[in-house]
């Protein structure tokens, strides 16, 4: 196996395949897909239901692990590691922004966004900066002790944004994360993202179907039948 | 410490879920602390202690054992005859008596009977089982008792059951009239005191003066005529030995004695004389400790099984998220069996205290008669068997679905989200 250029792309995904069974038949979500995505790159997926891209997105975050192919990010290729490693892997290197925020409604604002950093081996004082400067980030610095059910939508997706940058990730992937929101609230999580993107230089991978967060990516690309069929280069950002 | 706290904070999530499989929890957990408390206290009656070691002299062949009391007087010596001969450390002797406050055969009923047995008020503190545990203040009360009995021939202590049952107080006078085997000796009696709470509760005590002058008079008020019971009056003799080397010889000199012939006597260790007359409930102790136990713990099992699966099909997504974050299937499963365990110590190290405080003060034990044995206790050991028995069950009944929870598959989870 070899090992990927010293300054190649920070995601490389080469000739990926990904099935599933359903009792005797194969389902074929990715065929075969290539894709490079560079350090500090916005990069946009879309398709339509079914054309592999959440798939697509949950291989490159180590959720799940491809049929064929191999997933390289920075030097490690994930494609080849168990879930302990897999998980080990994913504290440190992804922040994951999902659409419906999936806080833990037992614990506060704070306590969702520390919930990642008690996998570091931190000293409490170390995660309480690096918690309250995720929420200072995301504008909820005078929401610290609230729980979910007290906080609006976007207030709870900024949650889950400060929760995905927490731990500085190399990676931030994000899953129709203004899905569940209204035209407003969107448009400000959109502004946040691409807020990080500019001050913090993260590189974020966006899945969505809202054409008003495609256009805030570098790069847009379409999947369909598990292949990328287009590359549509998007407007520049904000 | 965090985790501990996302495991506490889980636990408040439903807390009508929890509450109630608490609830379930205490019950179980109550129960099997009481039938262990019961059983310890009867194994701890049935197994000889190095520190109290009794011999025990009865009749060989027959049961209620009924010697001549003029065998006291040398079996309390050990038999021993020869200067080598071993003796022991002390001795009691146990007389058995039958009687009832009503005088009116027609009335007389189990709430009327009284059962006394008459000893040397001198060995009551130094021979009877459990003197040795009484509180400084329940050994001073005793010493004031014994210290009246031994002035007072005609002093009766009774058991606190029996004095609430007669509705008696101390102080007062009381009459008892033989029934059975016993009619015709009749006593009064100025009530002494009351034996401390506990093992004695249905026991009253006599002197053994009075009970065998009675015996001893009872010719001349019967036109000559012995009792039928004048010399067979002496049930048991209680030997106290230094160790088990010493009760062999005793045992040996006793069984080998030509004092002893008719009848013969046996010689066993006190143990394995409570254990001999508690074969009587074998059943009813092996239905205790095999199936009333293991059902209470496969029950508590299941029930805390039932409420954490239920916990845990509910946070399938919760689990996933987990999972995203980094969490690994092994803090996974930490995460639901902390959860199912720190309900089952808690309420079971709760429970059990609080049975120990109930039962041991407030009740002063609990009634279930049983052989000799009357009331029992919660030790403080139960609370650690509450603990216990939390632990153990909660894990058992959080394993299968901690392994349920590890295995949540991430995209399975978020594909049936979207």
């Amino acid at each position: 196996m070899s090992s990927p250029p010293a300054d190649g792309p920070l995601v490389r995904v080469r000739d990926v395949h990904k099935f599933y069974r359903r009792g005797s038949e194969r389902i074929d979500v990715l065929n075969g897909l290539t894709l490079d995505v560079a350090e500090g790159e916005f990069l946009g997926l879309m398709g339509p239901s079914g054309s592999g891209k959440t798939t697509l997105l949950n291989l490159i975050a180590g959720l799940d692990t491809p049929s064929q192919g191999q997933i390289w990010v920075g030097d490690q290729l994930i494609s080849a590691m168990s879930e302990a490693q897999l998980a080990r892997w994913r504290t440190r290197h992804i922040g994951f922004i999902f659409q419906f925020y999936h806080l833990l409604p037992v614990l506060s604002a704070y306590e969702n966004v520390e919930l990642p950093l008690l996998l570091l081996g931190l000293s409490a004082a170390q995660r309480r900066q690096q918690v309250l400067n995720a929420l200072e980030l995301v504008g909820l610095s005078d929401r610290l002790r609230h729980r979910p059910g007290q906080l609006s939508g976007g207030q709870q997706q900024r949650v889950g944004i400060a929760r995905a940058i927490v731990t500085d990730p190399t990676l931030i992937v994000a899953d129709e994360p203004t899905g569940d929101l209204d035209a407003r609230s969107a448009e400000e999580i959109l502004d946040l993202l691409c807020e990080i993107r500019a001050t913090l230089g993260k590189t974020i991978l966006l899945v969505t179907h809202d054409p008003r967060a495609a256009v805030r990516a570098d790069r847009l690309l379409h999947l369909d039948k598990g292949l990328l069929v287009e590359h549509a280069p998007a407007s520049s950002p904000p | 410490m965090k985790f501990l706290v996302l495991v506490a904070k889980n636990l408040r999530r439903n807390p009508l879920r929890t509450v109630l499989t608490a609830l379930g929890t205490m019950m179980l957990v109550m129960v099997v602390t009481l039938v262990w408390s019961v059983l310890w206290f009867l194994d701890q009656a049935t197994t000889q202690r190095s520190e109290n070691f009794k011999a025990i002299v009865t009749e060989r062949w027959s049961i209620p054992s009924r010697m001549p009391y003029s065998y006291a007087a040398t079996l309390r010596e050990g038999a021993a005859r020869a200067p080598g001969d071993v003796r022991p450390l002390d001795w009691m002797t146990w007389q058995f008596y039958v009687g009832t406050v009503e005088p009116s055969p027609q009335k007389i009923s189990l709430d009327n009977m009284v059962f006394v047995v008459a000893i040397d008020p001198d060995k009551a503190l130094t021979m009877l089982e459990g003197m040795d545990l009484l509180t400084p203040e329940q050994h001073r009360e005793m010493e004031q008792i014994v210290a009246k009995a031994k002035v007072n021939k005609q002093g009766i202590v009774m058991g606190r059951t029996q004095m609430a049952r007669l509705n008696k107080r101390v102080g007062e006078r009381i009459n008892l009239y033989g029934l059975s085997n016993f009619k015709g000796l009749d006593f009064e009696f100025e009530i002494l005191g009351q034996f401390p709470p506990g093992r004695y509760d249905g026991l009253s005590a006599m002197h053994v003066d009075y009970f065998n002058s009675q015996m001893d008079a009872y010719p001349s008020r019967h036109g000559g005529r012995k009792h039928p019971l004048a010399d067979r009056s002496l049930n048991i003799v209680w030997l106290k030995v230094p160790d088990d080397q010493a009760f062999n010889h005793i045992a040996a000199q006793i069984e080998s004695s030509p004092l002893y012939t008719s009848p013969p006597v046996k010689v066993e260790t006190l143990s394995s004389g409570v254990g001999t007359f508690m074969e009587a409930f074998r059943d009813l102790l092996w239905g205790l400790r095999w199936v009333l136990t293991p059902a209470c713990l496969v029950t508590l099992s299941l029930v805390i099984a039932t409420a954490i699966s239920i916990s845990v099909r509910e946070r399938q997504l919760e689990f996933a998220v987990l999972k995203v974050l980094g969490f690994r299937p092994g803090q996974i499963v930490l995460l639901v069996v902390g959860e199912a365990l720190l309900l089952g110590v808690s309420v079971g190290v709760a429970t059990a205290a609080g049975l120990f405080v109930l039962v041991n003060w407030y009740l002063e034990g609990i009634r279930f008669p049983i052989g000799f044995f009357d009331v029992f206790f919660v030790p403080p050991m139960g609370v650690a068997v509450g603990a216990a028995v939390g632990a153990l069950t909660s894990l058992a009944g959080s394993l299968v679905p901690a392994w349920t929870a590890r295995n949540v598959k991430v995209a399975d989870v978020f594909a049936k989200v979207a």
